[in-house]
């Protein structure tokens, strides 16, 4: 059972005073078999009250406000969390009856949500390539491994080459991206073949293995399995969640599960920069978020973002 | 009161004050054009009341007819009368629970007026100033039926304060333009000039009753700046200003009104203190800059404390 | 003479009810009207129709139609002619409509809850996840005495044998209730003495009616809550309705950005400062309502304002997520909505409706596409419809391959004929096709109906669609009381 501590910090940072800022917050790790929340120190510039709901997906979702004028938000969060790794799915039974589990929930909730699929242009090319592998043969399980695989090889790491608002389509064509992006593309795979799919945002903590995502949120993806539960795929790091992995949301995409964002009014432009770092058992710690902080890749219309009276979405993308 | 609604009446009644305003002076200078032997420039006119530079102003400024369609019905001219009774009317209809029904229908009416495609056709062919007389009476039934229906609460407050701040920048510009065009020369004596100046500012009147002398630039500066009874003067407008914030100064927003009253009463001890001697000693130019700025200022107060809703 | 120039140009289609007119002659609720109407000339009558225009123009009951980067005011077309509607028949639509409002408002509250609907196999599953208006945002959300619904506009259609149909259900902004009252008080100008008369019932209640729901659901128990109506703003073509509404409950008409969510509470920010408002009357839809919830590009809305109504600060009218209640695909399950929450028969029937995403019913619809409207499941307006029997085999071509990408946005239903009632047209009165909307009223006492509505009609000769938007005009709704 490892334990992390984990120190992640967002700060805003706004040229001239903004004001009516209203703020969301995903960063309360889910708490159930396999993740333990010790302890959590939650710190917002104004302390403002957090007001904690769940939502639909069963997140803990928090809320705050800030009508008086300011010129920074820092959303400070540091986290004792303990994970356990879940066995590996047995995966005795035959394909066909996996296959039939899977169409009988189809139209069930909640898995009906997690099948819905995204439309873009290639979504045509993506069938064909996924009706080459030949997958019905497979299991459910090993689909899933494999499509992690395709994702992984087909597809280069690449950070700042695409932010929150880059589309599918456009990341299809790009061959590259960021965790963001890979999870999403698994998910259009595993639905496509009716496995329900959802998107996780949480943290990586791999202590020296060299996974990616370290320094940041990171994303990637849980599929159904039948006979099983849900089962995390990383396709960032090609390999399967056991242990190293903390959740923070799941949902059907980023949008339901973005770590932080909010609106607020203003003339001002902002810069936002994110950081995340682990403290592991063996007293290693990757850096301390203030030298990690990294400041987060604009959306392509920020410029036009910055007009009077204009409402402005501040939306970290994950890596 | 929300504060966008208290910036919407605010604009309104500044909006209808200067359609008033331009109207009237549009009228008298046609008159006063008939009486000219020689060329009547408009050019004074243009540089008071348009964006436009001085080239533009000089291609026209000969011109009647055409000064007319571009002061009324010009879409192109952002204070055009026919764009400002839309941007009055635009400001009514956001703010329609907090005016009368009947002040929304003497805009609403008033609007469809300066839309009316004769309009344009009657002012191109027709008595210009019997198409003038037309709209300016529309005004006339608004500030009638304003003060008639309408509540005297802060709504009231704000309306009011628009029109006195528009007229009294009004006046003060008017005075200066007509002053520079004879280089702030005193001693002009020419009738006629100052005697279109008064008419256009509903003044002739009051003057020919006040001054028995005949005309005096020194006196036209007194009656347009310091005159107590004369509606149209600085003073009073600024004075009536004073007396409606008084009116508000009580209600929460501590800050805020604090400022207005300083920034309004500076300005109203200045000129209740003020004689044409000093004027003309500081130089009437000067004199009429720093009380526009000051109008200005104030305006600027208002938006800052009152109205910054968004 | 002059009943044979007013009348001798009606002519009833045969397969059409006519409000007024039966096999020949005047029913006794039009005889009134007809009579006072005989007694004018046509010069007096074209007047009476000037000065309906004239008020409406001055009262600025308009709605403003943009075009070449202009605004230009209209009138909502009116015709004089009040429709009539007897006491039997409005106690018969009354009851019907109570009882659809009443199953409505259990469905919602159970597909954002328990979804019990859905586990018993009424409703099936897809139907509900698939809809664009269940918004998961509003999943056991506590919404105050469980009332989703506190106004709604109903529409109704009559079939040629005079029966009542339900068209839609409008659950989440209805509008036109302005022109209800409107309507009325231009009635008054025009027709003196004949509302009492006639025994017409008053409309006058609305206002008063929907301002003491308002309050009832104040969060805050308080003397005197702060209500607003939330308004998109003066561009809005409803705007003239929100401001009608505001000043006849005498309550403050904002805007998006009038308001303000600090600490989980809303906002209006005056001359003086931040002060708290209860309730809302939004006119403003689902997605532009919060920014941060939704539409992260609204400029309509109030960012946060979800978490205050959470919180239980705020009261929100309607609630949200209501389309998926009125939604037209799920219109088809009505019935058995009531039938499963109320056990009670439906008392007003529903329009056969088949679902284009059903494998069996789109084919049945492809071969009869020319006796069917189709239409799409999320639009209101008259807009993206397929009127069958006037579409050329070309348009039913393309509307073919639009249904076949996302089948489950289209619904089609077997043209119904609308009954006709009396218009003014140049002198004489001419038969033209109605719908009917009235208002009902929800609140924690229960559901109240003012007795009257919109009556919508369709001004060209022989069109079946009453949308303003589509040429559409309106005309006084009388309610009998005896």
């Amino acid at each position: 059972m490892p334990k992390f501590k984990i120190h992640h910090v967002t700060r805003y940072n706004y040229e001239t005073p903004v004001r009516d800022s209203a703020n969301q917050i995903l960063l309360f790790p889910i708490q159930d078999d396999f993740q333990q929340v010790l302890k959590q120190d939650l710190h917002i510039t104004g302390e403002p009250m957090v007001d904690i709901y769940k939502d639909f997906y069963g997140n803990e979702v928090g809320s705050f406000m800030n009508a008086e004028p300011h010129l920074e938000l820092v959303i400070d969060s540091k986290l004792e969390v303990i994970t356990r790794g879940n066995h590996e799915p047995a995966d005795d039974q035959p394909a066909e009856i996996q296959w039939a589990e899977l169409h009988k929930i189809r139209s069930q909730f909640p898995y009906i949500d997690f099948l819905k699929q995204e439309q873009f242009s290639s979504l045509g090319e993506v069938t064909r390539i996924i009706g080459e592998m030949d997958l019905r043969s497979l299991t459910p399980y090993q689909t899933g491994k494999k499509l992690n695989d395709y994702i992984f090889t087909h597809f280069q790491y690449i950070k700042g080459i695409t932010s929150v608002e880059t589309t599918l389509e456009e990341v299809w064509n790009l061959k590259a991206g960021v965790c963001q992006d890979f999870a999403h593309l698994l998910l259009v795979m595993l639905r496509k073949i009716e496995i329900p799919a959802r998107y996780v945002s949480g943290y990586v903590c791999p202590n020296k293995s060299g996974m990616r995502g370290e320094g940041a949120t990171h994303a990637w993806v849980e599929a159904y399995i039948p006979f099983y539960g849900w089962l995390g795929f990383d396709p960032t790091n090609n390999c399967n969640v056991n242990g190293m992995h903390v959740r923070l949301a799941v949902g059907r995409s980023f949008s339901n599960c973005s770590p932080v964002k909010g609106t607020y009014k203003g003339t001002s432009s902002h810069t936002l920069e994110v950081g995340v770092s682990v403290s592991y058992e063996d007293g290693r710690t990757s850096e301390e978020p203030s030298a990690v902080l990294a400041a987060q890749p604009k959306n392509a219309n920020g410029e036009q973002e910055n007009s009077y009276r204009r409402y402005m979405e501040m939306i970290q993308q994950q890596q | 009161m929300l504060s966008r609604v208290a910036d919407s009446l605010y604009w309104m009644s500044r909006y209808l004050e200067r359609t008033d305003g331009i109207l009237r002076m549009l009228k008298m200078n046609y008159a006063s054009s008939q009486d000219d032997l020689g060329e009547f420039s408009w050019k004074p006119v243009l540089q008071i009341f348009t964006y436009m530079n001085e080239g533009e102003a000089n291609a026209i400024a000969f011109q009647s007819r055409a000064v007319l369609q571009y002061m009324v019905t010009e879409r192109e001219n952002p204070n055009s009368v026919f764009n400002i009774v839309t941007h009055a009317r635009e400001n009514a209809r956001s703010i329609q629970d907090h005016i009368t029904k009947e002040m929304w229908q003497c805009l609403n009416d008033y609007y469809h007026a300066v839309r009316n495609e004769h309009l344009l056709i009657r002012l191109e062919r027709e008595d210009p100033i019997s198409v003038l007389d037309v709209l300016i009476k529309h005004g006339l039934l608004y500030y009638g039926t304003t003060d008639i229906t309408m509540a005297r609460g802060e709504s009231y407050v704000f309306l009011t304060m628009g029109k006195f701040l528009e007229r009294a920048l009004q006046s003060a510009d008017i005075l200066d333009v007509k002053f520079s065009d004879v280089n702030f020369d005193f001693s002009k004596t020419d009738t006629t000039y100052w005697k279109y100046l008064l008419l256009s500012i509903s003044g002739y009147e009051l003057y020919l009753k006040t001054y028995r002398s005949g005309f005096e630039p020194r006196k036209v500066v007194e009656q347009i700046v310091l005159n107590d009874n004369f509606p149209r003067s600085v003073k009073y407008s600024i004075n009536r200003l004073h007396g409606y914030f008084e009116r508000i100064r009580n209600q929460g927003n501590t800050k805020a009104n604090e400022k207005m009253q300083f920034m309004i009463g500076r300005l109203r001890s200045h000129i209740n203190y003020s004689t044409v001697e000093m004027i003309e000693e500081e130089g009437l130019h000067l004199y009429l800059l720093r009380v526009k700025k000051e109008l200005r200022d104030i305006a600027n107060a208002l938006n800052q404390y009152y109205f910054a809703y968004s | 003479m002059q009943t044979s120039e007013l009348l001798n140009n009606y002519h009833v289609d045969s397969h059409t009810w006519d409000e007024m007119y039966l096999n020949e002659s005047v029913r006794e609720q039009y005889r009134g009207v007809v009579e006072f109407m005989q007694r004018l000339s046509i010069e007096e009558l074209n007047k009476k129709e000037e000065l309906a225009k004239g008020l409406f123009m001055s009262q600025g009951v308009t709605f403003t139609v943009y075009s070449s980067g202009e605004g230009i005011e209209k009138i909502f077309p009116f015709d004089i002619i009040p429709r009539i509607i007897t006491a039997t028949e409005w106690k018969f639509i009354e009851e019907g409509i109570k009882q659809r409002l009443k199953a409505l408002n259990l469905f919602l509250k159970d597909v954002y809850n328990e979804q019990f609907i859905i586990q018993d196999g009424i409703v099936p599953a897809e139907m509900i996840y698939s809809c664009p208006h269940y918004l998961r945002e509003m999943y056991r959300f506590p919404v105050p005495y469980d009332i989703y619904v506190h106004i709604a506009g109903i529409d109704l259609i009559r079939n040629y044998d005079g029966s009542f149909y339900i068209l839609e259900d409008n659950l989440r902004t209805p509008s036109g209730v302005s022109y209800m009252l409107e309507n009325r008080e231009i009635t008054k100008r025009l027709f003196p003495d004949l509302l009492p008369k006639n025994n017409v019932r008053a409309v006058t209640e609305y206002p008063n009616i929907l301002h003491r729901n308002l309050v009832s659901l104040s969060p805050r128990r308080i003397s005197k809550p702060t209500i607003v109506v939330l308004s998109p703003g003066i561009y809005n073509s409803a705007y003239f309705e929100h401001t009608t509404l505001a000043r006849l409950m005498g309550v403050e008409l904002v805007e998006g950005r009038d308001l303000v969510v600090d600490n989980h509470k809303v906002y209006m920010k005056t001359t003086a400062g931040l002060h708290q408002v209860d309730v809302i009357y939004r006119r403003v839809d689902d997605e532009f309502l919060d920014p941060l919830m939704f539409n992260g590009s609204s400029m309509l809305g109030v960012s946060g304002i979800m978490n205050a109504y959470r919180k239980g600060n705020v009261a929100i009218v309607n609630a949200i997520g209501n389309g998926v209640a009125d939604d037209k695909a799920i219109y088809t399950y009505v019935p058995q909505m009531i039938r499963y929450y109320l056990n009670e028969e439906p008392i007003l029937k529903n329009v056969p409706t088949f679902q284009l995403g059903h494998d069996e019913q789109r084919e049945e619809v492809f071969a009869n596409m020319h006796k069917m409207v189709i239409k799409k499941t999320n639009e209101s307006g008259g807009y993206g419809m397929l009127m069958g029997h006037v579409a050329s085999e070309r348009e039913m071509e393309l509307y073919k391959e639009q249904i076949l990408i996302n089948p489950r946005q289209f619904i089609a239903q077997p043209i119904i004929s609308l009954s006709s009632s009396p218009c003014y047209m140049n002198g004489k009165l001419v038969p033209r096709r109605v719908d009917l909307r009235p208002y009902a009223l929800c609140g924690p006492e229960g559901i109240e109906i003012v007795p009257g509505g919109l009556t919508r009609v369709a001004l060209k000769e022989g069109s079946l669609v009453v949308n303003s938007s589509q040429g559409g005009g309106s005309k006084d709704t009388w309610v009998l009381a005896i």
